[in-house]
Order: structure tokens, then C-alpha cells, then sequence
């Protein structure tokens, strides 16, 4: 069906598209997920939703109330444009090194933004966020990284809709932010193809954003179950970037830096089944598309350049 | 076997300031304990009872050997292993 009643009702079921171009064999095939294909363009309205709605039927959110989260970017969108239709506020914690887009967006939306301090990427805005959770009680924060509605949200979600248009499907590759898409994909697929592997591709960011950062407070996201996990990769941003453009060369896909990463590990996946020799239909989510990137320089120039350009950014 | 070991700001207090260094060994552990006996306190920082400490990722070429056997995992001649804080991810 492509009527909806509302913008809010035309979440998920987002098209999985084939890479006939990228997939090295016609046993070994590479499958995406679009998920930019969804009302602010990004896989985050999954979660945004799901986590505002367990809060309104927990009676934790009430119409006037304030919503705070800390965000890179995407979940803050989505939120900002649900808390805009369902008459919320929004404060969104989020790192000074994120792109000029993202900070437009949100202010197009109405969200107040509190910058936290580039040096130490997310962990930084999570800490600022719960300290002025702290100070403001009555503020709601939803936390996506420990918010069991954020994995829910594609246990019931994006991993049944993979299954259903793929059911010989063997891997599944997401990016690790908050764990939520990996954790709720996995466990969804587990429990229905109990041989898929699940892979993580994990966003290496440049010395600024691990820089300052003590060991002995580091940072695991609540909801992350490494169970769940059968293998993970760190991506850095040259390799990103590197296959970001090839998505868009070969397979016409214009995605965001974070799905670059993500390919990258699903390419890694799909070159070792083929040395096995074993066939595989490997699926990976495209999370958002690449417009809030255009201003990093993503796309043009050489590689080296861009990566340059992106060192101490979050760019996932 | 040498290896390039990539080491984070916060551990370079222990290498002198260098970025990576070199080092041998056929698994983790034993590429930890080489790099312990140059430059010694690092190992304390990297693994507790036995495993690898909950907020440091070890990565060779790019995948997390907690995936391939933690500290047991095999590394090659030529490989590149990068150690990591754990950080919270990113647009997610």
C-alpha cells in the first residue's frame, strides 16, 4: 500500500534492493536494505518511534513534555519531526564535530541543540546528556542506547521484513552505533535462521574522537549483547568512503559515509564465502542516504583528500 | 613474525609517544606480552584476569579477535593489529 494517513504511518517496509554489479558471484550476492527510504530518510525513525511510543504508553510522555537525547544526528532528526507532530519539545545532546546538515535539520525541526565538546565523539554527548538529566527531572530522556525499545523496534521491524523478502538469507551486516540495529535484526533472525551470521561494521574514527578518553571509562552501550554478534569489523574512513563511492559508481546508490562501512564489511563477508566456496545472500542496511554529507567533501575530490577532510569528524 | 601495532593517545604514555610499534608473536597474548617486555605497564592497561579489559578493542587487519578467539587469536607476519577504546557509535 502507498497510502498513509499521516507521515508517521509511512515507516519501514523499505525496499531491499539488489547489487548484481558488486556481488562477485552469482552465488555470492549482496543485498541492501534502503532505509533511507523512510520519513526523515533514515533508519533512525525506526527507533525514534518506537522508543517515543513505549514512553507514552509507559505515561512518561505526555503532551508539553520535553524529550532529551543525546545524538550524532539521525535519531535526533527522526525525533525532532515526531516530537513535532505529537507536540513535544526536543533538547539534543550532540557532538560539535557533526556535519553542517544535521545541525540545520534539527534547527529546521524546532530542537534545541547543546553542543558537547568534539574531543570524545559520542561517549561525550551520552555523559552531558544523563548529567543534565540530572539537573532537568523533569525532562524525558528516551536513551537509545540502552532503550530495549530501540532493539524492538527491528526485532519486530527491519529483521522481519529481511526475512520475508529474502528467506535464503545468510548474513546480515549493520552499522554498531547503539547496538540497536544489530541486536534486534540478530536476535529476530537467530530465532528463524538459527545458522545467519550477523556482522558488525564498526565506524574507526580519527585520533580527536578516541583522543582524551580513559580506558576505565569507556563506553558499551546497554542494549549491546555480543551474543548476538558473530563478527566485527573497524572501518576507517578512507575505506569508507572508498566503497561509499563505488555504491554510487556501480550500483547508482547514493548513501550516507556510514553505509560505506558497512559495505566494506559486507564485501569482506562476501569475499570469504567465496573462498570457501560456499554460496551466500548477504543483506546490509543503507542507513541513511548521502545529502546531509554533501558539505564534508565526501564526494568529490580524491580519496585521500576526503578522508583528510573527515579525520576528526563523526561521519557515521 | 612482526606485526605493526597501532596504539591509541591514551596507552602512548607507554610507547614513548610512538603511534605503532612493532612487535611478534603468533597470537595476541603473545604480541601483548612482546610489546610488555620493550615497554613495560602496557599489558596491565590491555587485559585483566586473563582477558581482554571490557572497554579496549583489539582489532587484526581490521577485525575484533573477540570474535576470533580474544587474546588466543592468530596473528600473521605482516599483519596489522590496531588497539581501540571503546566508543559509543556514531549517527546511531
Amino acid at each position: 500500500m502507498a497510502r498513509y494517513e499521516s507521515l508517521l504511518d509511512a515507516l519501514g517496509g523499505t525496499p531491499l534492493v539488489g547489487l548484481p554489479r558488486l556481488s562477485p558471484s552469482e552465488d555470492v550476492r549482496l543485498w541492501a536494505k534502503l532505509e533511507d527510504r523512510n520519513p526523515t530518510g533514515s533508519i533512525k525513525d525506526r527507533p525514534a518511534l518506537a522508543m517515543i511510543e513505549a514512553a507514552e504508553r509507559d505515561g512518561r510522555l505526555r503532551r508539553g513534555s520535553t524529550i532529551l537525547e543525546p545524538t550524532s544526528g539521525n535519531t535526533g532528526i527522526s525525533l525532532a519531526m515526531a516530537a513535532k507532530l505529537k507536540g513535544y519539545g526536543l533538547v539534543c545532546v550532540m557532538p560539535e564535530n557533526t556535519s553542517a546538515e544535521r545541525k540545520q535539520l534539527l534547527q529546521a525541526y524546532g530542537a534545541r541543540i547543546v553542543y558537547s565538546p568534539a574531543a570524545g565523539g559520542s561517549n561525550e554527548a551520552v555523559r552531558r546528556a544523563k548529567e543534565l538529566a540530572k539537573t532537568n527531572p523533569d525532562w524525558v530522556m528516551l536513551y537509545q542506547y540502552g532503550n530495549p525499545a530501540n532493539a524492538d523496534s527491528h526485532y519486530y521491524g527491519t529483521g522481519p521484513e529481511l526475512l520475508k523478502d529474502l528467506p535464503t538469507l545468510t548474513h546480515f551486516v549493520g552499522g554498531l552505533g547503539t547496538t540497536g540495529t544489530l541486536v534486534g535484526v540478530g536476535r529476530y533472525l537467530h530465532e528463524h535462521k538459527p545458522d545467519v551470521q550477523i556482522i558488525a561494521a564498526e565506524p574507526r574514527y580519527g585520533e580527536l574522537v578516541y583522543g582524551l578518553r580513559n580506558l576505565d571509562e569507556g563506553f558499551v552501550p546497554e542494549l549491546y549483547d555480543p551474543d548476538v554478534l558473530s563478527g566485527r569489523y573497524s572501518v576507517g574512513a578512507y575505506d569508507a568512503l572508498r566503497r561509499t563511492r563505488e555504491l554510487l559508481e556501480h550500483e547508482g546508490i547514493f548513501a550516507g559515509i556510514s553505509t560505506g562501512a558497512v559495505l566494506h564489511a559486507a564485501l569482506g563477508v562476501a569475499e570469504k564465502a567465496m573462498a570457501r566456496g560456499s554460496s551466500a545472500d548477504i543483506a546490509f542496511v543503507v542507513a541513511d542516504a548521502g545529502w546531509k554529507y554533501l558539505s564534508t567533501g565526501a564526494y568529490s575530490g580524491s580519496l585521500d583528500e576526503a578522508a583528510e577532510r573527515l579525520d576528526g569528524q563523526l561521519w557515521a | 613474525m612482526a606485526v605493526t601495532v597501532s596504539i591509541p593517545t591514551i596507552l602512548r604514555t607507554h610507547t614513548g609517544g610512538e603511534k605503532s610499534v612493532e612487535a611478534s608473536g603468533k597470537t595476541v597474548a603473545e604480541v601483548i606480552d612482546d610489546i610488555e617486555s620493550r615497554h613495560s605497564g602496557l599489558k596491565a592497561r590491555l587485559v585483566k584476569d586473563e582477558k581482554l579489559h571490557r572497554f579496549v578493542n583489539v582489532y587484526v587487519n581490521d577485525e575484533d579477535v573477540r570474535f576470533a578467539g580474544g587474546l588466543d587469536a592468530e596473528v600473521s607476519d605482516g599483519d596489522t593489529v590496531t588497539i581501540l577504546p571503546a566508543v559509543a557509535g556514531g549517527a546511531r
